[in-house]
């Protein structure tokens, strides 16, 4: 005999809704896809401050470039420097052909990629500007480039990527 | 209040440091971890593609020479063997010579140059005259009232190494500061005595042939300037500077 022998507790039921937990939790907002813009911050005065920076590291070498973005990361964390971001641009790469002319036209390829990591920097007062950099500087591990500059829109940009079919879109309507 | 009662005579003074140009060399752990490290790395790895192609040539071969197959050839892309791009590469490594580390100036111990301990920090030290006595300070010349100290400063590089120099001034804010009073029979109600403001800069290009340099002048390490500083002039000046 297949008798139903489930218990659904329905709404006249006592025990209705006894698991109920997520009235109980905080509210959650829903997340939104679109970027905000960065903020800038330039105050002069005797208190002068840096806005945004951008310490960019480029190198040949994929592990060193990390390590060194790393050291650089726990540095200003140690120094109580508000980090906002660090992230890595994406890789470019090369490729060197030789063109040895002599009789036997020979073609030596050889591959190279161009690693780049950015930590950015909030809130450097620019009493200790000067002394980070030297402590950057002299730790810097050979072959690495390093470059500090203020962040710009076209940072934040060239790390997005741009979408043909949307723009086509847009000039489609416009 | 300090302007009128007791009026030091200001200097500024610039502290030129040359980057170094190589890493030092590591010391004896270092080296036993990164050979440790390294090994670690090796043990782990996967083969890359240039090592999976030299095994499987060497597969062919093999087969080759036991039992003469000619589907091999007919495929002809193993022109060029990676075996042999292997061993072009090595020659070509083989022909690189690197520059040598311990340069000529280091032999001679000729600390007028900068050539010397491309691994480390290099300060320049001038001989100057300051009451009765030369010494070798870092270059350092009055400040006159209004200008900034950083200008002093930058008027002391310019003073002892010419106007074109490349050096980057880091910052607005002196590093370090010594003071001193002047002997009992100097002193005067306005001339107590002088404060020094040290400021840094980097040098920027190491071609100084264009300088005309107008004083005995030096270039020295950190470890080298007990030789020459006196040893209050000494601890102030350690204490701004890295290693």
């Amino acid at each position: 005999d297949a008798l139903l022998g489930c218990q659904r507790s329905y709404r006249s039921r006592p025990t209705h809704g006894i698991g109920r937990f997520k009235y109980l939790l905080p509210k959650e907002v829903p997340k939104r896809r679109k970027e905000k813009v960065q903020m800038k911050e330039i105050s002069a005065g005797t208190e002068y401050q840096y806005g945004d920076l951008n310490i960019q590291m480029t190198s040949y070498d994929l592990c060193l470039v990390e390590h060194f973005a790393q050291h650089v990361h726990r540095l200003c964390n140690r120094l109580s420097i508000r980090v906002n971001e660090s992230y890595a641009m994406p890789t470019k790469t090369n490729e060197v052909l030789f063109l040895e002319e002599r009789g036997s036209k020979m073609q030596l390829d050889a591959v190279l990629t161009t690693h780049q990591r950015v930590v950015q920097i909030r809130g450097l007062s620019s009493t200790f500007a000067p002394i980070l950099l030297e402590i950057i500087q002299s730790n810097q591990p050979e072959g690495v480039h390093l470059l500090i500059k203020e962040h710009t829109e076209a940072d934040f940009k060239s790390r997005l990527k741009s979408r043909p079919e949307l723009e086509e879109l847009l000039a489609e309507m416009s | 209040s300090a302007a009128a009662r007791r009026p030091w005579r200001l200097f500024g003074a610039m502290c030129l440091l040359r980057l170094p140009r190589i890493t030092q060399p590591l010391e004896k752990e270092e080296e036993e971890v990164a050979a440790l490290m390294e090994q670690i790395e090796l043990e782990k790895s996967v083969y890359s593609d240039h090592e999976m192609r030299k095994l499987e040539e060497e597969e062919q071969l093999k087969r080759k020479m036991e039992s003469l197959y000619d589907e091999d050839e007919a495929h002809g892309k193993t022109v060029i063997m990676a075996q042999d791009l292997e061993e072009k590469w090595e020659q070509k490594f083989l022909q690189f010579k690197p520059a040598p580390r311990i340069t000529d100036a280091d032999k001679s111990n000729d600390r007028t140059s900068l050539n010397r301990k491309l691994d480390s920090n290099l300060m320049l030290l001038v001989k100057q005259k300051i009451g009765n006595q030369e010494l070798w300070l870092l270059p350092q010349v009055e400040w006159q009232p209004g200008e900034t100290l950083r200008s002093t400063a930058e008027r002391a590089m310019a003073t002892f190494l010419g106007d074109h120099i490349q050096a980057k001034v880091l910052g607005n804010a002196p590093y370090g500061i010594y003071k001193y009073k002047f002997p009992r029979a100097i002193r005067t109600e306005n001339n107590v005595g002088a404060k020094v403001f040290f400021f840094k800069a980097f040098l920027q290009s190491s071609d100084l042939s264009q300088a005309e340099v107008k004083a005995d002048y030096l270039w020295v390490t950190k470890k080298e300037l007990g030789d020459y500083l006196k040893s209050e002039y000494l601890k102030k000046v350690n204490r701004f500077l890295l290693d």
